[in-house]
């Protein structure tokens, strides 16, 4: 029987997670997701489809919103990636947080840690319009809210952080 | 009332550790040592396995599980009718597979990867392979062939005639004289697609045995205890060597109103290798190969004098329940229960039927049932007021059933009286917000984009108690601890699937024993450690689950009482009085008119503590008497694009009859969650089958089409809107909300396409291409 497995070469790769160098073994085929919940224990980047169509995994890369589902574990060698468990800690995170809070914004917070992650990146990033938060966050899909209470949120945290 | 807590806005109390994602879902948990599982699953809608050859597997080191291997039982995965009412048709694992996607085996490996590779290893036989049966009305030919031969009814087997998995006929009245009566009737027949839950977690369970012989089980469910006993019964275990886990649910919408499948297998692994294993589905598998909604063929007519009373209704209820019973035969009454509680119908007459295909076995999705006759009926409802030329709002005020009727509920054997109801005032208050006057007439409106404003009234159920036993199980507990500095463990096996049900109950405590909420722990138990609760459904939580709290902490008020009289001297605890201090942040109990006989709770609990005077607690098991409805009534503003056929949400005005509003953020997200659902019901959700049995159109979330944040009503486009009512049964006065909020939704929105565009239709979802279609025929 062919075993594919059994001759690919394991790499190790050298990045930062969440402010720390780190280093970790990996597989060709692993990708960013599997690798920071199986081998690094970070469970706060939910798996929600493995295909990058639900947001719930969002990390950030170099401090873009990625679906690290979606990104191969060897490719962020030398990367910056930062996670939702972290950001949630951050001076603007707990303003997000709080402001989800008020606002209702979270229920079964399952896809929660997804929309923190990519509003932290949207509002670090400078960006201050509505419309332009709401498009960066029409990749994180939530079958709870109806997005209204998020949308609140959101705009909470706009007028807090200028 | 004026209240200390309740309907105060307050952070939920897992807000953080949801949002850090630090809390702990079924995906996340971790066992040293644990197995990983993979199933085998069918790749035939309908079929006969030979031999399975596990050899290579094996060899692999994996643990292989077949049907050989578990017990040959069959079961119903539901477990909330009694007994003779349960039909059981379910495998463990099957040697006929009857759906694509119908575990054969399962294997469980070291690793995830070992785990695939084995389970690419199984060789299994097909000794035969038949054509499926995915059209319910095909399948109920006599020449179809039987899906399944025979099934349990309780103990007993029965015959399977026609495909036909259970059948309800009920009447009331006399139809033929009251048809005569009609000046109006309408007859329509309606179609409500197969509609996957799109729950954000996909399903999965982790078990292991403990030292002593014990089974731990972790799993994405509604219901612990219903878990736990189930295993127990599929496995032979007793119950109190099984414990479920309550577990937060990356949300459920009825998905896991069952034991799922994966938890049962899972413990079929643990089992056989003693170790523990974790057994978790991928998207695809949960989307394709595990659950959806029934899918409805409906029939309704009905009628009316000149003088816009109702007169009969009539309904028949084909559902396609796929290829195995979850709760068809509870979802024929509680189909019938819709309809008849939702208009004054003096005679009616009620055809149900659950019919079998080779698909994916349907569960409930939020609503079981209503979000479909209630679309149906109002549909029908409004083609009756057009025809008699009165307001549709009229009409409905004159027909529906309100305060001092008798309302079904849940089905013909839970019936009760209404006796809060905010119709008249939701409907008055919205109408006027959304300009129901001015919403103008399909012929007169020209151009590309053509707006419409309709109205969808609904209900559901505040759980599904009722005065007599019945035919559904249907009750709670809860244990309130008060810990020697006065704080408070909150104990209930009830789980809340984000829509603050507990946070709701933490205030009911607080507001009976005047006590911050933030005093009060809702700790994470399991089926060991709390008393039952049958499940997270029918919108009871609040409801059922609340009042059972709010009695524990009247329990312990007593013994507060009790305590704090002995303690300042009072003649009778009657002689105390309790309130809220804000200073201390606590409850103060005082002797009314000598402000100096005063005490903390805090130093009660302290003094009970230090002088031997035992625990401060309570365990209360509660069945509700009652299971009332909390209204809906949406008025929806839709604008079609008479060029693509695109239908988008302009306005929605949502009025909502909870009784008291507990959490009122928690409340309306739930009414904006459920207007998002019905949006997505009513336009896009659809489970496509091919000829071979395969939802191949459909294999990601993003080609089912789920709405971003961008299709959906702005926070400025929403306005939710609460009756003023109260419930007397209710905890504070409260009602339940899940399901109502999303009831009406197609109803508003199909009536508001029409208000547009002057086309109704009578299948769902109203796609652009069905939309475009329309608008070229009437052309």
């Amino acid at each position: 029987m062919r075993d594919f497995f059994k001759w690919v070469t394991k790499m190790k790769i050298k990045f930062k997670l969440n402010g720390v160098v780190t280093e970790v073994e990996v597989e060709p085929h692993e990708t960013l997701l599997n690798v920071l919940r199986d081998k690094l224990k970070v469970k706060s980047v939910k798996y929600g489809c493995g295909v990058g169509e639900c947001g719930s995994c969002t990390v950030l890369l170099n401090g873009k919103p990625v679906t690290s589902c979606l990104v191969l574990a060897a490719k962020v060698d030398g990367y910056e990636v930062v996670t939702p468990d972290y950001i949630a800690q951050t001076h603007v995170g707990k303003i997000i947080i709080d402001a989800m809070l008020e606002e209702g914004a979270i229920q079964c917070g399952y896809c929660t840690p997804g929309f923190l992650t990519t509003i932290y990146a949207a509002i670090t990033k400078g960006i201050r319009n509505i419309e332009d938060v709401k498009r960066a966050l029409i990749g994180n899909i939530c079958r709870c809210t109806g997005y209204i209470n998020v949308l609140k949120a959101v705009k909470k945290i706009l007028s807090e952080t200028k | 009332m004026v209240f200390e807590f309740i309907g105060k806005s307050l952070p939920r109390h897992d807000g953080f550790a949801k949002a850090s994602g630090l809390i702990e879902f079924t995906f996340d948990i971790e066992i040293p040592g644990m197995l990983y599982g993979r199933i085998l699953k069918s790749p035939y809608a309908f079929a006969r396995v030979g031999r399975i050859d596990s050899s290579l597997a094996e060899a692999m080191g994996a643990v292989v599980l077949t049907p050989e291997d578990v017990p040959n039982v069959l079961f119903n995965p539901r477990l909330v009718s009694i007994e003779e009412d349960t039909f059981k048709d379910w495998r463990i694992l099957t040697k006929s597979p009857r759906y694509v996607g119908e575990p054969i085996a399962a294997v469980a490996a070291a690793s995830e990867d070992l785990a695939q590779r084995a389970l690419e290893a199984l060789r299994v036989e097909f000794e035969e392979v038949y054509e499926p049966l995915l059209d319910p009305f095909k399948a109920m030919s006599p020449s179809a062939r039987p899906i399944h031969d025979r099934v349990q009814r309780g103990r007993q087997w029965i015959e399977v005639r026609n495909n036909v998995a259970a059948e309800l006929k009920y009447s009331e009245g006399d139809l033929e004289t009251e048809e005569k009566k009609s000046s109006v009737i309408v007859e329509r027949k309606f179609h409500a697609s197969r509609r996957y839950h799109a729950q954000l977690e996909p399903k999965g369970a982790v078990c292991k045995l403990e030292a002593d012989g014990s089974l731990i089980v972790w799993t994405t469910t509604q219901t612990i205890h219903n878990t736990k006993i189930l295993i127990s019964q599929v496995y032979g275990i007793p119950m109190n060597k099984i414990e479920v886990k309550k577990i937060p649910i990356g949300g459920g919408f009825g998905s896991s109103i069952h034991t799922n499948l994966v938890t049962l297998i899972a413990v079929g692994l643990c089992l056989k290798s003693r170790k523990p294993v974790k057994l978790v589905l991928t998207r695809e598998e949960d989307m394709v190969h595990d659950h959806t909604s029934y899918e409805f063929y409906m029939k309704v007519r009905a009628g009316a004098t000149r003088e816009g009373i109702i007169t009969f209704g009539e309904l028949e209820n084909i559902v396609d329940i796929g290829a195995h019973q979850i709760q068809a035969y509870p979802l024929l009454g509680a189909s019938l229960g819709w309809f008849v509680s939702l208009y004054k119908w003096k005679a009616l007459r009620y055809h149900g039927k659950a019919v079998y295909t080779n698909k994916v076995p349907s569960c409930a999705i939020r609503g079981y049932g209503a979000p479909e006759i209630t679309w149906a009926v109002e549909t029908v409802i409004d083609e009756i007021a057009e025809e008699l030329r009165i307001d549709p709002l009229d009409f409905r005020l004159i027909n529906y059933r309100g305060k001092g009727e008798i309302f079904w509920g849940q089905g013909p054997t839970v019936r009760s009286i209404i006796r809060s109801d905010g119709v008249p005032e939701l409907t008055s208050k919205c109408s006027e917000l959304i300009g129901w006057k001015n919403r103008g007439n399909p012929k007169e409106k020209t151009g590309r984009y053509r707006r419409g404003i309709g109205v969808g009234r609904g209900f559901h159920t505040s759980g599904a108690g009722g005065p007599l036993s019945g035919a559904v199980i249907d009750y709670t507990g809860a244990i309130i601890k008060v810990n020697e500095d006065g704080t408070i463990d909150y104990i209930t096996a009830l789980q809340d699937h984000g829509g603050g049900t507990l946070d709701a109950h933490a205030k009911i405590i607080a507001e009976e024993l005047k006590i911050p909420p933030s005093k009060i722990r809702i700790v994470w138990s399991s089926s060991s450690t709390t008393v039952y609760d049958v499940c997270t459904h029918a919108s009871r939580g609040v409801f059922a689950g609340g009042e059972a709290a709010r009695r524990a902490a009247s329990e312990v008020k007593k013994k507060i009482l009790e305590y704090a009289a002995r303690i300042l001297d009072a003649v009778s605890p009657e002689a105390l009085r309790v309130q809220y201090d804000k200073e201390l942040n606590d409850a103060v109990i005082f002797v009314e008119g000598a402000p100096e006989k005063r005490i903390s709770l805090s130093e009660v609990a302290r003094v009970a503590w230090q002088r031997n005077w035992g625990s401060i607690s309570a365990s209360v098991s509660y069945r509700a008497t009652v299971a009332p409805p909390s209204f809906t009534v949406y008025f929806v503003e839709v604008e079609v694009d008479t060029e693509t056929g695109i239908i988008k949400p302009v306005r929605v005005v949502a009025g909502a009859d909870i009784g008291t509003v507990i959490s009122p953020e928690l409340a309306a997200g739930q009414i904006h969650g459920g207007f998002a659902i019905g949006w997505s019901w009513a336009v896009g959700d659809e489970v496509v089958y091919l000829e071979d049995g395969v939802p191949a159109h459909r294999l990601s979330l993003s080609d089912y089409k789920l709405p971003t944040i961008m299709d959906l009503p702005d926070d400025e486009s929403f306005k939710v809107v609460f009756a003023s009512t109260y419930e007397p049964y209710g905890p504070f006065g409260a009602k339940g909300l899940g399901e109502a909020a999303s009831n009406p939704v197609i109803a508003a929105v199909a009536n508001a396409i029409y208000n547009a565009i002057g086309i109704r239709f009578y299948e769902i979802p109203i796609t652009p291409e069905k939309v475009l279609k329309a608008l070229k025929g009437g052309d």
